[in-house]
This record gives structure tokens, C-alpha cells and sequence, in this order.
């Protein structure tokens, strides 16, 4: 599994992609310290609800790993050196898991310290508020990590459909719509970020925090299995 | 004794919606070079596809080594494949990508193994160069290195000549025919008559996704030597040329087209193209043009289906 590891990091580790990664990331802090240091000072309620879910969980961070996600088999795809994995003597898993962990790898960082930092500002030094959300972050990384992965697998239109998702799903619907956000990444990082600090987000999630763990983790097995049997069963270009 | 053959293709059939691109296709391969020929468009590489467990059928079955092809990783130890693809990881030197294809490959002693495939493809002194800077057939070879490996005994290579020059391919040639003589099978594709002529023992001939001839190479030559050819042949005086033209032995048949320009029906070009300029010469008939109607490869390989 190391040298796919080691090849989808090269991959992935292009100049011009992390630098779009690094000003995405820096956009959150960027405002929430503008926020801050205005005349009219969001309550800590409209810090949470504009700045770490609106735009951290449900919007940068998704858009992070798609730049990173989409690419881990869409670029193989497209140029045609996947055959050269998937006529490998290995288990379908060992493709499918490193190219996972490679993206979680490069994306979180970026995430992570961004989380950290914002939500240092916002909750003004809180630790234990900027780790329940740094912790929640990692944790949606993984969940999106997951998903575009597999979309960058299904469709040679991942970044489209991605952004799509983006904005449709977890920014638009998950937001009026209770049913949806059993189907959310956002809403399971925000009860996430509840469950560890219970004085955040206390209004703002009505999804208990077992209820969120358990669909956590079928959303990242789910299509981590599905990744998996697209490489089996695929025409491989 | 019976030799199983190592791949066996049995009516097999592959479409894409409405389109068939191979029909009911049977045949076995044994060890040895084995051709895969036939004009762009006719099939093969899907076919190959297909053998290498890439793509599934729609129908019919690929076994290899006795085995399903088809979500079987691990039978890909013993087989190596080159696609027709030629992109490469630019970013990685050469000697990495092949020592990477052989990590992938399960390959002990790798080191070792990674000297001796980059030896074999005679590119020892550029192994430590990017392979986004390598020419064409330099990348191709680097490409065949990753390929061999991990020492397998089945080599499935889709057109491994593209973008070699002369020199290449005579040490192509030699590697290929050096690797079948330690007892491996190889099968490769091909557009160019003359490689496959060059490599192979044994000829696939592929048209319109179907198994048009199969057999030894002498054979399927021995059969184009018999296609006649058309000439067009325009003149001063079409009549007087197509009537003296009817006359030499190398012509079978003549007749002047609506344009005014002569159509003459040949199996000997040869002796054609010494015996028309002094035909005109004799009879002060002045040649415009000669030029043959069906010199492309898909009215070879199209004579070949009708036979």
C-alpha cells in the first residue's frame, strides 16, 4: 500500500492546487477576525452559524477536498496510468485505502489548522471550544475525503457534480430541510463539535451525537466500499 | 501431450451501446510472439482489453492461465501489460517508476530486478533522468521496463512500437524475439503489417471486430500475394492505352472510367510498373499520372476478409 501512498502524495502535491488550498483555508480565519474587530461584533451564535458552519464546515472545507479528492483517481482516469495500479498483483483495498489516506493526508492539515485558528478567534482563546472544533474538522475531512474520492472514481464530472453537492446539499437543503441533514457531512460535524463542547452549537443541531458518530462512520465506510468494487468491477480505461 | 493454451478467447463479444466493436470472437494462444493485427478502428485494442481483465465482455469468456481474467488480481503476477497509452508519471525519474512497478508487483530482490529491466530495455545511462524528460520511444521503453519487471510469463503489449525510431525497434525486435525464445508468450498489436511480419510466428487478423484470419504469417502473406490491385492510370489517349495495357501478362483486366481515366486490374505491380512506361513510350502515348486505388492497409486487410 506504500507506493500507491507515495504516488497519489506526488500526485496531489501540486503547487498550484495547494496554493488554492491555502487561500481557501486562510478565508475563515481572514473573517472571522475581520468579524471581530468591527464596530458591530457578531454575537457568538452568528459566529457559529456564518462562520463555522455556513462557511468552514458546509463550504471551505468541502471545497478543499474536492480540489484534492476529485484528483486522487479522476486525473489517473483521465490520463490513463490507472491500469498501471489496477493490473496489480494486489487487492482492490490496497488501491482504494492509500489513495484515501493520501488525500486525508495533504487536505486536513490545510482544514485542521484553519478550524483551530478560527475558532480560536471566535470563541477568544477557548481551547477546549477550538479543539472540539479542529477535532470536528479532521473528522469532516475524512467524511468528504470518502465521498469525492468515490465521485472522482464514478465521474470524469466530480469537480462539477462535487460543487454541485456543495452548494445544493449541504449548503442549500440541509439547511431548511430537517430530513436532509440525517444525509449531511456538515451535521454531523457540527454535533460532533456540540457533543465535545456542549456550550457550542447548543441550538443549532438536532441530531443526537450517537446518531451522528454511527452515520459518520457508514458514510465513510459506505463509500469506501463502493470505491472498492467501482475498481472491480470498472472498465479501466 | 496437450499444451493448454495460455489465453483462451471464446465467443467473445463486447459492445458499447448500439455499437459492436468485437463479435463473437474465439481463439486460443499458445506460446510463442503471437500478432494481433488490424486496421484502426477494427477492434484490437478492445480485444486486448478484454484478455487483460481491464474491460469485461458483454459475452463470452477470457480464461488465462485456465483462470478468468476479469477480478483476478493475483493472477497478474505471471502476466505483464503495456497499454497503447503512452503517458507517464513525468514527475518520477525513470529507475523510480520501475522500481515502483515492481513494489506493485510484489517483486523480491527488487533492486536487482529493476537493474536487470532497465538493462534489458537498454536504458541504464537515463534511469535517473524525469520521464517527463524522455523522447516518445525512450518513455516506451521505460514503459516496457515496468513491464517485464517482475519476470512475467505472459506479455500483452498494445502497439509497443509507437514513437520508436529504426534503431529502437531493431532492438525491440531482438528483446521480444530473445523473451519468447526463454519460453514466454507474447501478444502484441499492431496496425503495420510489416512489424507483425518482423515478430510474430502467429497472426491474429482482426476487422471490423471480427476474427477475419487466423494461422501462421506465411500463410496470410501467401494470400495477399494473390490480391489484385487497381491502378489508375490517366493518359492522352485512354483508349489507345487501354487497349494496348490489356495485352502485357500482368494485367488480368482493364476498363476506362467515365472521367476518361484508365483502371487497370493487376496481381503482378511489380512487372506493371516496369512494363507500362514503355508501352506508353512505344505507343507516344504521353502518362499523366499512375497511382494505385486501394494501397491503404483496410483494403488489404478487406481483400484478406473476402477470401
Amino acid at each position: 500500500m506504500g507506493s500507491v501512498y507515495r504516488l497519489t502524495l506526488r500526485q496531489l502535491s501540486g503547487k498550484w492546487r495547494l496554493s488554492i488550498m491555502t487561500v481557501l483555508s486562510a478565508m475563515p480565519v481572514v473573517i472571522a477576525i475581520l468579524m471581530l474587530s468591527s464596530e458591530h461584533a457578531p454575537s457568538v451564535r452568528e459566529f457559529e452559524q456564518v462562520v463555522l458552519s455556513g462557511m468552514l464546515a458546509g463550504s471551505i472545507a468541502p471545497m478543499v477536498v474536492l480540489a484534492i479528492a476529485a484528483a486522487a483517481f479522476g486525473n489517473e482516469v483521465e490520463d490513463r496510468t490507472i491500469a498501471n495500479l489496477t493490473l496489480s498483483p494486489i487487492p482492490r483495498w490496497h488501491i482504494a485505502v492509500p489513495k484515501l489516506l493520501a488525500v486525508i493526508t495533504i487536505a486536513a492539515p490545510f482544514v485542521v489548522v484553519s478550524a483551530f485558528f478560527t475558532s480560536w478567534v471566535g470563541y477568544l482563546g477557548d481551547v477546549r471550544a477550538s479543539v472540539a472544533v479542529t477535532v470536528s474538522a479532521f473528522v469532516g475531512v475524512a467524511l468528504y475525503a470518502s465521498a469525492f474520492v468515490w465521485l472522482g472514481l464514478r465521474s470524469t464530472q466530480a469537480i462539477g457534480l462535487g460543487l454541485l453537492y456543495i452548494v445544493l446539499w449541504e449548503g442549500f437543503f440541509s439547511g431548511f430541510v430537517s430530513g436532509v441533514r440525517l444525509l449531511s457531512i456538515r451535521h454531523y460535524a457540527i454535533t460532533l463539535m456540540h457533543g465535545l463542547d456542549v456550550r457550542r452549537f447548543a441550538s443549532a443541531t438536532d441530531m443526537s451525537f450517537g446518531v451522528a458518530i454511527g452515520m459518520a462512520v457508514l458514510v465513510f465506510a459506505g463509500f469506501l466500499v463502493s470505491s472498492v468494487r467501482l475498481l472491480r468491477r470498472m472498465d479501466v480505461p | 501431450m496437450t499444451n493448454a493454451p495460455v489465453i483462451r478467447v471464446d465467443h467473445v463479444s463486447r459492445w458499447f451501446g448500439t455499437v459492436v466493436a468485437v463479435s463473437d470472437v474465439t481463439f486460443d494462444i499458445a506460446p510463442g510472439i503471437t500478432g494481433l493485427l488490424g486496421p484502426n478502428g477494427a477492434g484490437k485494442t478492445t480485444l486486448l482489453r478484454m484478455m487483460t481483465g481491464l474491460a469485461a465482455t458483454s459475452r463470452g469468456t477470457v480464461t488465462v492461465f485456465g483462470e478468468p481474467v476479469r477480478d483476478n488480481p493475483p493472477l497478474y503476477k505471471r502476466i505483464g501489460v503495456m497499454s497503447e497509452h503512452e503517458t507517464v508519471y513525468g514527475f518520477m525519474k525513470g529507475r523510480e517508476f520501475v522500481r515502483m512497478m515492481g513494489e506493485l508487483r510484489g517483486v523480491s530482490n527488487l533492486e536487482h530486478a529493476v537493474d536487470k529491466a532497465i538493462a534489458l530495455v537498454d536504458l541504464v545511462d537515463a534511469q535517473h533522468r524525469p520521464m517527463a524528460t524522455y523522447s516518445r520511444g525512450m518513455r516506451q521503453r521505460m514503459r516496457l521496463a515496468g513491464t517485464l519487471v517482475h519476470d512475467p510469463e505472459l506479455l500483452i503489449l498494445d502497439e509497443p512500437l509507437n514513437g520508436a525510431d529504426p534503431r529502437q525497434r531493431v532492438h525491440f525486435t531482438h528483446l521480444l524475439q530473445q523473451l519468447a525464445a526463454e519460453g514466454r508468450t507474447i501478444v502484441l498489436s499492431s496496425h503495420i503489417l510489416e512489424e507483425v511480419e518482423q515478430l510474430a510466428d502467429t497472426v491474429l487478423l482482426i476487422v471490423n471486430g471480427k476474427l477475419a484470419a487466423s494461422g501462421e504469417f506465411r500463410a496470410i502473406r501467401a494470400a495477399l500475394n494473390q490480391r489484385p490491385y487497381h491502378v489508375k492510370v490517366v493518359s492522352d489517349s485512354p483508349r489507345t492505352l487501354a487497349a494496348a495495357v490489356v495485352t502485357l501478362d500482368s494485367v488480368d483486366a482493364v476498363h476506362v472510367d467515365p472521367d476518361g481515366a484508365v483502371i487497370v486490374l493487376s496481381r503482378n505491380v511489380r512487372d506493371l510498373q516496369i512494363e507500362l512506361p514503355r508501352l506508353a513510350k512505344s505507343a507516344a502515348i504521353s502518362l499523366r499520372r499512375v497511382e494505385p486505388l486501394d494501397d491503404s492497409l483496410e483494403s488489404v486487410f478487406g481483400y484478406l476478409v473476402e477470401q
